[in-house]
């Protein structure tokens, strides 16, 4: 186990005004790892806040219940990770994890292309009703 | 997102300052719809207050430099800052969308 040096969660309705929670809790997890080069914050929190508008934009109920976004993100001394879970969504349709990136004139489709050009990996799970984007980025630079 | 603009004498520029995303994409959209409607199809976008632009806020600039286009004219970016030129370049969308120092300079060719 690595250590987690630290670490910011959130678990609400999946919508519009989520993002911007996001936003705050990814700023208030740079005020806690100061250490972490702004070339990689800049990085990482334009991938989590992608995946994260993917869930609030696309994500459809599996029942009567509406769904709800959760964001874990970590940060050891060598690796930023986030989990964006879609909790109480539908199974997605497959889902092409590398995509290539739309052409000038489209006005959508460059989220999921984008994230694996900022990030190192980018997995997807579905566990217990639960649609699970996992971004990690490593090794930090200098 | 705070948005406001002001029409010069050749161009309308519109200030955005905030985060670019999917809340506020859908306000720029309506805005520049507007300013385009009221008669100014040249319109620059200053970004100097923008610290952050993800694909929603992208794909709105795209519709909107579309719109303007359509009406005659042209959108172009100014003040462009770190983070939104990242999002640009790797969607190699900076060669669409040109920034400009100033908003003042991104009209000043023609």
């Amino acid at each position: 186990m690595t250590d987690v040096l630290a670490r910011r969660t959130l678990r609400q309705m999946a919508l519009p005004e989520a993002i911007e929670a996001v936003h705050t809790e990814l700023d208030g997890l740079w005020e806690d790892a100061s250490f972490v080069p702004d070339m990689d914050r800049m990085t990482f929190a334009t991938a989590v806040i992608e995946a994260a508008s993917n869930v609030v934009q696309h994500a459809v109920p599996e029942s009567t219940m509406p769904v709800e976004i959760g964001v874990d993100i970590s940060v050891t001394p060598v690796r930023l990770e986030a989990r964006v879970s879609a909790f109480g969504a539908a199974s997605p349709d497959p889902i092409d994890t590398d995509p290539a990136m739309p052409d000038g004139e489209a006005e959508s489709g460059r989220g999921l292309a984008l994230i694996r050009a900022l990030v190192t990996t980018v997995t997807f799970k579905r566990q217990d009703g639960t649609n699970t984007w996992i971004l990690s980025k490593s090794p930090l630079h200098d | 997102m705070d948005l406001s603009y002001e029409v010069k004498d050749s161009y309308a520029e519109i200030t955005a300052a905030g985060r670019l995303n999917m809340v506020s994409a859908p306000k720029l959209r309506e805005l520049v719809a507007e300013v385009v409607a009221a008669g100014t199809s040249r319109i620059v976008i200053n970004l100097e207050e923008t610290a952050f632009m993800d694909s929603s806020g992208l794909g709105a600039l795209i519709g909107c430099l579309k719109a303007a286009r359509q009406a005659g004219g042209d959108l172009r970016i100014a003040r462009v800052q770190p983070q939104v030129q990242m999002v640009l370049g790797l969607t190699s969308m900076d060669k669409v969308l040109t920034s400009y120092s100033s908003a003042a300079e991104a009209f000043g060719d023609d």
